[in-house]
């Protein structure tokens, strides 16, 4: 239809990157020290298995891919950090309209509430090993240098929440809250980006920060929460505008692998996950189910890594954005066969 | 600097400078202002020129906003009675800062053998009022009383007097300077006003009955925040006021269902930002250049529209028999001016290629003083009228 003027899809870097920051910023608060104790053990264990054994293997198969076909092989990095997203509203929309019940339920909410955290970690180091690889020399020097702009992030992300800490003192009336939020998220992206450090890990320190030591910071992620839908609602409609849909054929098989082992890489890890934690035999065999669902996050690591280098950028973009339409179909639905297998509609 | 950078920091710095300027009781409205001077092109330069050529899009917007809830006042059942003496006020208000500024431009331009028409559409330029501002100093300091019911009122409608006063203002312009009056200038002014009229009230009327759709809160905010987008482009697209179509829109709103309430009280919960970051960009585009060029002329300008402003309203109450409060301050809390004016002179810019320029320049340097000391009268007044407690 062509309704969106030029000024508006130029804005959308600008958009794109600033929805990531609230993303990135609100997953942070999944690690405070409260949330992780609630969370427990296999909790914890089970996330971190299951997103990163999606992670590796993705990685892997699409390593292979592309080096058999003679492509550069960076890309599979990223592809792979993105597979380890999953989605949580669509996750909490489904137990809701089966009102499901039951110790799978109750471990399924814990773990998509923390695994799109441990994804964004797992791309911020993806992205930069991909960056170090594209520069051709794999030395220490660029492995340093890895390490560095991590934890440069992750200090520019702390030292803006102590900066907050202080700002939010002064705060005095209801609206000023979502005045300091916002600006505090635009100032950390626009930081990380000046300064060539990732957005997203900037902010999720941030955000754990802020969920750690200040006070009444419940108010802060709430209002946040009250209007990111807006900002959410503008960027998928942007993003459904950005996609090159000519660029569909060429992921075809890229695409058909990555959904595959991406589903391979949830079930590993799940069974490991809850292995190691002692966790039901429900939970070790129907948990995975609905861990298939795949959202914003994805999209979100896909769209920094076309920020970076816009020449493969374009390629995983439109992969994981044909992906998560066909998993946003299909997700819901092995989401609730899980469920039902687990007895627990 | 990046854009996102320079977004952080007009919120950031925003925040910052309206507690630090509380201080020395400053309202935020002015706070902002000082802050957008500072960050501007003419002192730090933070603003990028992205985000600088986005503010036009965004001054639309919180215009668009302000006018919408500014719509809120106006619950019928509740005004019949009050509705005469807001006519008035604002009629006589703004009427007599055209008629002042205009005789006094008009000798002053014969004493230096200028031809007189500028005098005219510049008398109707002082017409005009800036509701946002006005809007903001109220809500800072909650204000509440008879003089804010009415000047909510008053703000909300006399920039429809300002455009009637100005087409015919650049319609006589055009007669002085040409000896050909178009007749279709006038009308085109009042198309200006009823399409906008129209324009918001259908759609205010097709939001009512499409917002049974709406299920959450969240749902709510884009659904109406969504709205205020349509209205506002389809103004401008259509070439009608923006304020009056946004204002007609809440209008309706408020006066079709009881429940409507929601659309007002969901865009207070999120209008905060985007208040500040308007005064700020509004700050860095003030240009002091102009205030060297503003000459006698501007000096005139600034004493006779003040004084049009207190006596049009003192008449206007004393009329429609409306409280002493206002009589004594409705005038003065009018005394903001700003896009309201400026797009005035846009329009004398454009119409007039001998004295267009200087229509505008005088206008934009008028703005610069009663954009930065009109909220600190506003407050004054309603200080003065008992209607701030006097904590603040």
């Amino acid at each position: 239809l062509n309704l969106i003027p030029l000024k508006i899809m130029n804005a959308s870097d600008f958009a794109s990157n600033f929805v990531l920051g609230i993303i990135a910023f609100t997953l942070g608060a999944n690690f405070s020290v409260q949330a992780i104790k609630a969370a427990g053990k296999p909790v914890i264990w089970i996330s971190v298995l299951e997103a990163a054994f999606a992670w590796i293997i993705v990685t892997l198969v699409m390593v292979l891919y592309h080096s058999l076909n003679g492509l550069p092989i960076h890309p599979a990095f990223v592809l792979g950090a993105a597979a380890a997203a999953t989605a949580p509203a669509a996750t909490v929309m489904v137990i809701r309209e089966y009102r499901a019940s039951g110790p799978v339920t109750d471990m399924l909410l814990r773990v998509v509430a923390i695994d799109d955290a441990w994804c964004l970690i797992f791309s911020a180091l993806a992205i930069t090993t991909a960056n170090a690889l594209r520069l051709g020399v794999f030395s220490s020097v660029v492995l340093f240098e890895a390490f560095y702009e991590v934890f440069a992030a992750l200090l520019l992300g702390a030292g803006l929440g102590a900066v907050f800490y202080l700002l939010s003192r002064f705060i005095m009336t209801v609206e000023e809250v979502l005045v300091i939020v916002i600006g505090s998220i635009l100032l950390a992206v626009g930081l990380a980006t000046k300064l060539g450090l990732s957005p997203l890990l900037t902010n999720m320190t941030f955000g754990l920060v802020v969920a750690n030591i200040v006070r009444n910071n419940d108010l802060f992620f709430e209002k946040l929460r009250n209007v990111d839908m807006i900002f959410f609602l503008g960027f998928f409609v942007l993003v459904g505008a950005n996609l090159e849909i000519h660029l569909l054929p060429k992921v075809g098989v890229m695409g058909v692998l990555y959904i595959i082992f991406r589903v391979v890489g949830k079930f590993i890890g799940v069974r490991l996950g809850s292995m190691v934690s002692k966790a039901g035999e429900n939970v070790s065999k129907y948990l995975a189910w609905g861990l298939v669902p795949q959202a914003g996050v994805a999209l979100g690591v896909a769209l920094s890594a076309k920020a970076l280098y816009p020449q493969y950028g374009e390629v995983i973009f439109t992969t994981i954005t044909a992906t998560t339409v066909i998993y946003e179909l299909v997700g819901p639905l092995c989401t609730k066969y899980g469920l039902r297998k687990a007895g627990e509609i | 600097v990046n854009s996102l950078l320079s977004a952080g920091l007009i919120l950031l710095l925003g925040f910052v400078g309206a507690r630090l300027l509380k201080l020395v009781r400053l309202p935020s409205v002015t706070a902002f202002l000082i802050v957008g001077i500072l960050i501007g092109p003419q002192l730090l330069n933070l603003v990028t020129p992205e985000i600088f050529a986005s503010s036009e899009f965004f001054s639309n917007l919180v215009l668009g906003l302000i006018a919408f809830s500014l719509g809120e006042n106006f619950r019928l059942d509740k005004l019949r009675l009050g509705m005469r003496q807001v006519m008035w006020i604002s009629l006589s208000a703004a009427l007599f800062a055209w008629v002042l500024v205009s005789a006094g431009l008009i000798i002053y331009f014969i004493s230096i053998k200028m031809p007189i028409y500028p005098a005219i559409v510049l008398g109707a330029a002082a017409s005009a009022t800036a509701p946002a501002a006005t809007v903001l100093v109220i809500r800072e300091y909650r204000a509440s009383g008879v003089l804010t019911e009415l000047l909510l009122k008053v703000v909300a409608i006399d920039d429809a007097w300002c455009l009637i006063f100005a087409a015919m203002a650049i319609a006589v312009g055009n007669a002085m300077r040409a000896d050909v009056f178009q007749l279709s200038i006038v009308f085109a002014g009042l198309g200006e006003i009823f399409g906008a009229l129209l324009l918001g009230g259908v759609l205010g009327y097709l939001s009512s009955k499409l917002s049974r759709y709406v299920r959450t809160s969240e749902e709510l905010l884009v659904y109406t925040l969504g709205l205020l987008f349509l209205d506002v482009g389809l103004s401008i697209a259509m070439g009608v006021s923006v304020l009056l179509s946004a204002m007609m829109m809440g209008l309706i709103l408020v006066n079709i269902a009881r429940e409507n309430y929601k659309f007002f009280e969901v865009l207070r919960s999120v209008d905060t930002p985007l208040y500040l970051a308007f005064f700020i960009l509004s700050g860095a585009h003030l240009d002091f250049g102009v205030l060297y060029r503003m000459g006698l002329a501007g000096i005139l300008y600034v004493v006779l529209r003040t004084i049009g402003k207190v006596y049009g309203a003192k008449f206007g109450a004393r009329i429609s028999n409306a409280p002493k409060t206002a009589e004594d301050w409705l005038g003065l809390s009018l005394a903001p001016q700003a896009g309201v004016a400026l797009g005035v002179g846009l329009v004398a810019k454009v119409t007039f290629p001998d004295y267009g320029n200087y229509i505008f320049t005088i206008i934009a340097a008028t703005s610069v003083v009663f954009e930065l000391v009109g909220p600190l009268l506003t407050k004054y007044s309603l200080i003065k009228a008992g209607e701030i407690s006097s904590s603040e």
